[in-house]
């Protein structure tokens, strides 16, 4: 038996016998784990709000030999989805405390159980915190999507065109037979990356979250992304995320 | 040596309620053995009468067994001033108060992106119903401090206040009877945000 303290993601809870939870959580060098949270759903009072789903903090939890569980003992909270509706207008709050629900389980969905990912959870850990300070909620919904695919190499290459190797410099077609970028004379199908789009990928593949967030981006841009990012996630996971839909209804 | 039939199978029944487990599952099995059988035919029918004539109320989607209900009904009640709950049994929550003399609208839950419930999924388009007749003057969205609850109140605000109500928010801080030193910050500075003038 070992306690461990670790800084982790809270990405989501489910109910666990009559008075407990199972929460998933991501630690920084232990990758995901699950424990149980003894008596949270009966009181709050030793949990909080810290197991909502992407609060981080610093997490006390047991580990025993033999057992996938954990025990889970302590959250301090760092960082609170809350803030991230903080500086907003109310719609745009809604929409931005839903986006963590999604960030949450885009993260639960990749994250493999006990092995660490330390590039995965620096990007939720710094999504999490831009998302506090108010700013584009949809550019770092977009941003989030497209480092998580990068990071686990599964996003098609903005460099040059992957059949004629052409330099992609007027946007990009992307191909639903291999799933990469080609130019507009050699790509086929009807998902398109415009221009602005393309050079907006381009922006989000150098730049922090918090930078990205204030870059103006247009609606139409983020629109587009949007379709090919849902497009590539529902076929990396063969199904589509649940949560993508409710923050889309969230929209005015 | 196995219980006799009719027995392993209440077992089994009251295993499925919450909180029961196998022990409690027996124990009472055994009791309502033990009970007289006028008790435990009242006991039936009274279980009986809960699925048969508890209903939805059509107005504020609260749990009754007149549609509409009394809240709905009661002429004493402030129908200008709508409270906004989660679930039936948060109405209890607020008359426990006796402090609220309004009516309620249930919501039957809250947007929660996780278990994939959106908006469209709660009874929000009764409560623009309600709004739009006219008569309603301010809104008390009472929905939990929870991400879900806070995103859900939100939504509502951005959908009610061009509708030319006032929308409020109940307020989230430090219990009454606990320590400022055992409050974790982020309640600390709702605390903080939703200050009042003495």
């Amino acid at each position: 038996m070992r306690t461990i303290v670790a800084d982790a993601i809270v990405l989501r809870t489910y109910r666990y016998a009559e008075a407990d939870r199972i929460v998933v959580f991501l630690t920084e060098h232990q990758g995901k784990k699950r424990g149980v949270a003894k008596n949270a759903t009966k009181s709050r009072r030793r949990f909080g709000g810290a197991l909502e789903p992407f609060t981080r903090g610093r997490v006390t939890y047991v580990e025993r030999e033999g057992r996938e569980l954990v025990r889970l003992d302590r959250i301090e909270p760092v960082t609170s989805p809350m803030q991230s509706s903080a500086g907003r207008v109310d719609g745009d709050a809604a929409r931005a405390l839903g986006y963590t629900s999604y960030f949450a389980e885009l993260v639960d969905e990749w994250a493999p159980d006990a092995m660490a990912n330390e590039r995965l959870y620096r990007l939720a850990a710094s999504v999490g915190d831009a998302m506090s300070r108010a700013g584009s909620a949809e550019s770092l919904a977009r941003y989030f999507e497209f480092w998580l695919l990068r990071l686990e190499g599964v996003y098609p290459a903005l460099s040059a065109c992957a059949r004629c190797g052409r330099t992609l410099v007027d946007g990009a077609v992307l191909d639903p037979g291999d799933w990469q970028f080609a130019c507009a004379r050699c790509g086929h199908g009807a998902l398109t990356v415009s221009r602005d789009a393309f050079g907006w990928l381009c922006r989000a593949a150098a730049e922090t979250p918090a930078a990205i967030t204030d870059d103006g981006a247009s609606v139409e841009v983020m629109r587009e992304l949007e379709v090919v990012h849902a497009r590539l996630i529902a076929m990396h996971l063969e199904r589509d995320v649940r949560s993508a839909r409710v923050v889309r209804e969230l929209r005015p | 040596m196995a219980f006799a039939d009719p027995l392993a199978g209440l077992v089994a029944a009251l295993q499925r309620l919450p909180g029961i487990g196998a022990k409690s599952a027996q124990r009472l099995a055994f009791h309502l053995l033990k009970t007289p059988r006028e008790d435990v035919d009242a006991l039936c029918a009274a279980m009986r009468s809960v699925k048969d004539r508890v209903t939805y109320c059509s107005t504020c989607s609260n749990i009754t067994d007149a549609d509409p209900c009394g809240y709905c009904t009661d002429g004493s009640r402030d129908g200008r001033i709508i409270c906004v709950v989660e679930q039936p049994e948060n109405v209890w929550a607020v008359e426990r108060t006796r402090g609220f003399r309004g009516r309620y609208h249930v919501l039957m839950g809250a947007i929660a992106p996780l278990q994939g419930v959106g908006p469209d999924d709660l009874k929000i388009k009764g409560l623009l119903t309600r709004v739009g007749a006219g008569s309603v003057e301010e809104i008390i969205v009472a929905t939990n401090p929870t991400v879900e609850g806070e995103a859900t109140a939100l939504y509502l605000a951005r959908l009610l206040k061009p509708l030319g109500v006032k929308v409020s928010r109940i307020a989230m801080g430090v219990p009454v009877g606990s320590d400022l030193d055992y409050t974790d910050e982020f309640t600390m500075s709702k605390a903080m945000e939703g200050r009042r003038d003495m």
